[in-house]
């Protein structure tokens, strides 16, 4: 409701304000990329497959659960060269670890590294992200499950080992969200887990009263866990004490950032069937909440959190995908933070705001004319030609029916549900609009899509898609666009700092362009993109200016080479 | 006995003015002068009085819901009407303000709870119906049903209940609420795929209205422009218009 008194004013100022950061000439020099699917090429064969319950409540509870399908791109071997994590959630069912062979194909070597289990018959494989925990150079994984979570060190040479026993991340949790940030910047990688349901096990179901008790504003969800990681390979739950274990809602997703420029990472927590959340990072190891004033509360179907800022006003952007579609109109959102504490919803006025049934959504500048892009997956269930909705609605509307308790919900069967979507590709006018072109692009496939990873997989400077589906094969799209802009490519490597450098903000000058990243640490739904920082550049063949602040606040300016991949080290500049 | 109906329609209207009871209407005024001092809670209050003395008017059971609206009291008024028709379950003006005061909370209500809310307004204006199926009980009936995704297959009931009311607003004078069902009709022709008759009676209707810019705007487009503008009417975030005031400004001419 709040959000809606002040949309008029805040929404004047929100399109001033990306009108007037923009520099005259400065806009969208008219380039489109264009991808090629060459995931059966790459040697990526595979599909993921939801988990099947047993018993009456099996459809059901399948269908509430029909996520699991993440990616997760990380350098494991430090060869250069990024590699694939993908999950798989049906139980005996292996992940898989691509390993990028360097010439556009991948090698399925989890089993050898042993980090292939994980959909035992007590727990379904969820998210999973690349994080080194320990900052000894070597990434580490984190398997988020509804069960207990899985830590695999790094042993380096292709091994890992899974040391979540004695890492304290032992407790059960419906967990399908999970990023990895330095929220007290002690150097230290902490964990932010999004809970879905509460600590149930729906694999051994007890009590039915399970399923969220208001479908637009329940409070019986799992909320979000908050590991602190205490730099001796351990972590400690610190949820309460850190202020966040009042949310009660249904997370799909979690996101980190800097959202009030002040050297902190805030969160943003997207909820289904409720309201999502922002926290403020008080900077003494607790949040507060602020999401009256930042945002308002909601009653959406909160999926995806990426964080980006996509006007280059200096200021980071939420991006947060919910449910649009021809029977539920709750258009994305699209957070333009006005830098006074406050956000204002410019997704219809922009552009982006049908994205269909919502999932993840990412931010990157794919034909480098340093102007953020946006590509969105979507679509629940592609089944057969019935529809589910006429079926659900007489259980929907039967006054006082129980939403919580499974046994109300009618089995879905062989029907669809917001099926067959096409999905979207935002191509960013540098006017403060975008203009939706995926079938232009390449990129419009109708698979129920759950993640998006951006990677670099040839480094070649133009950025590359992988796509995961539920119960689907994922995708990976190449980008072969031709007539792209220059750019940086950046690995960053903290010392006093986390070693991934995640949190630290890179600025680039060029071309009449100021442009801020922030690199973050798994944002948006089932998918973590590349640990480096890109920028497109356009038509400029030199950078004017490139500043870094590091999470531990050393503030380092350097000249870097454009149209390579470069490693810069805290307090030594590049390194290679 | 058609004849009878629409008399009975204007009977209803007219009761707004010179049948209101005199405790009813002091509470109705004490009421009007909450609302210009902005003291929302107090008209409820009033308003309440006023319908409670006299459950058939429209202007009070109408003003008492603007109010609602304007104060965000939306269960407020959900909760009165629900008791108000326990008592007078045969009142067709209760019904109907009842599945009102359902619509009325939809834009500020979440998707999943819009589809419950409406729902809940149409189980109430078929109760409205079915006790006297007047003009407005057909319109507002036939229009609630356009607003349902297309999944539901409800536009063909909208059309029925339409052409019904349309049929009963030919055989009286002209009214100009009336043009009213001359859009809804063509929108439901539109959603149920029917273009031609669409454009036959936003014509119909502009001959009686010809200055009405909501049916010119629908003949003037074509194609997907015309299917926006008609879907952007129907967007459940949006506030409808249950506003009755037509009706008893009519009467009391």
């Amino acid at each position: 409701m709040v959000r809606r008194a002040r949309i008029g004013l805040h929404l004047a100022l929100a399109v001033w304000m990306g009108l007037g950061f923009s520099p005259a000439g400065a806009e969208n020099s008219g380039t489109q990329p264009k991808f090629d699917d060459i995931t059966a090429r790459a040697g990526i064969k595979i599909r993921h497959h939801t988990r099947t319950y047993s018993g009456k409540n099996g459809d059901v509870l399948r269908m509430f659960t029909s996520g699991g399908a993440a990616v997760a791109v990380g350098d494991y071997d430090n060869d250069g060269y990024d590699d694939l994590f993908m999950t798989d959630s049906e139980v005996g069912k292996p992940n898989h670890l691509f390993h990028n062979n360097g010439d556009l194909t991948f090698t399925d070597v989890a089993e050898q590294a042993g980090v292939a289990g994980g959909n035992d018959p007590s727990s379904i494989v969820s998210d999973a992200i690349w994080f080194d925990y320990d900052n000894d150079g070597l990434p580490d994984l984190l398997v988020a499950r509804f069960g207990t979570p899985i830590l695999y060190h790094n042993e380096g040479h292709g091994k890992f080992r899974d040391v979540t026993a004695g890492s304290g991340l032992t407790r059960f949790g419906n967990t399908i969200a999970v990023i990895a940030f330095d929220f007290d910047n002690d150097g230290y990688l902490d964990l932010l887990f999004g809970n879905y349901f509460q600590p149930v096990n729906l694999l051994s179901l007890k009590d039915p009263h399970v399923l969220p008790n208001n479908l637009d504003g329940a409070t019986n969800g799992g909320g979000v866990t908050l590991w602190r990681n205490t730099g001796h390979g351990s972590f400690q739950d610190v949820t309460k004490k850190a202020g966040l274990g009042k949310i009660t809602g249904w997370t799909l997703d979690v996101g980190h950032g800097d959202f009030n420029n002040n050297g902190l990472q805030d969160i943003y927590v997207a909820c289904d069937f409720g309201t999502d959340h922002v926290f403020l990072n008080n900077g003494d190891g607790t949040f507060r909440e602020v999401t009256e004033k930042a945002t308002g509360w909601d009653t959406k179907k909160g999926m995806n959190v990426d964080v980006a800022d996509y006007n280059n006003d200096g200021l980071l952007d939420i991006y947060v995908t919910n449910i649009y579609d021809d029977y539920m109109k709750e258009c994305a959102m699209l957070w333009q933070n006005l830098g006074d504490g406050t956000f204002v919803d410019v997704s219809s006025d922009v552009g982006v705001c049908d994205t269909g049934w919502g999932w993840a959504a990412k931010f990157a500048d794919f034909d480098n004319d340093g102007w953020q892009d946006l590509f969105v997956v979507n679509g629940l269930r592609s089944a057969g030609s019935d529809n589910y909705l006429p079926v659900l609605l007489p259980m929907l509307t039967t006054p006082g029916i129980d939403f919580s308790d499974v046994n109300n919900w009618p089995d879905i069967g062989d029907r669809s549900w917001s099926g067959y979507q096409r999905k979207r590709f935002f191509h960013n006018q540098g006017n403060a609009t975008f203009q939706e072109i995926g079938a232009t692009v390449g990129v419009n496939n109708d698979r129920d899509g759950r993640g998006i990873a951006i990677i670099d997989i040839d480094n070649d400077g133009r950025l590359d898609i992988v796509q995961t589906n539920a119960n689907q094969a994922p995708i990976l799209y190449h980008n072969v666009s031709g007539n792209v802009g220059n750019w940086v490519e950046l690995k960053l490597m903290g010392t006093k700092s986390n070693r991934d450098g995640i949190g630290a903000r890179v600025q680039l000058q060029a071309g009449g362009l100021t442009q801020i990243r922030e690199l973050d640490g798994g944002n948006g739904y089932a998918g973590q993109s590349m640990h480096r920082v890109h920028f497109g550049i356009g038509a400029s063949n030199k950078i004017d200016a490139l500043r870094i602040r590091w999470p531990s606040g050393r503030v380092e300016i350097f000249d870097v080479p454009i149209n390579t991949f470069t490693s810069v080290q805290e307090g030594s500049g590049i390194v290679k | 006995m058609r004849k009878l109906k629409s008399v009975l329609l204007v009977m209803i209207a007219a009761t707004t003015v010179s049948m209101a009871s005199p405790a009813a209407d002091a509470n109705f005024r004490d009421a009007m002068s909450a609302v210009q001092a902005n003291d929302l809670g107090k008209a409820m209050h009033c308003l309440e009085l006023a319908i409670a003395d006299d459950p058939e008017n429209v202007r009070y059971a109408s003003e008492y819901r603007q109010v609602a609206i304007r104060s965000k009291d939306f269960d407020r008024s959900i909760d009165y009407f629900s008791k108000l028709v326990a008592n007078h379950p045969r009142s067709a003006n209760l019904h109907l303000n009842y599945g009102f005061a359902y619509v009325d909370k939809i834009p500020a209500a979440g998707s999943i709870t819009q589809v419950i809310l409406a729902n809940n307004a149409l189980g109430e204006f078929t109760k409205a119906v079915e006790i006297y199926p007047n003009w407005i009980a057909l319109y507002t009936r036939g229009a609630s049903y356009l607003f349902w995704p297309k999944i539901f297959n409800k536009a063909p009931l909208g059309v029925a209940d339409l052409e019904k009311a349309l049929a009963l607003q030919k055989r009286g004078p002209t009214k100009p609420y009336y043009v009213r069902t001359y859009i809804a009709l063509g929108d439901g022709y539109c959603k149920t795929e029917q273009m031609e008759r669409a454009k036959e009676i936003w014509k119909e209707g502009l001959s009686k209205f010809p200055n009405d810019s909501r049916l010119k705007d629908r003949l003037a487009l074509h194609g997907d422009q015309l299917v926006t503008l008609i879907e952007n009417n129907f967007d459940p975030n949006k506030r409808v218009d249950t506003d009755l005031r037509e009706i008893w400004l009519d009467a009391r001419e």
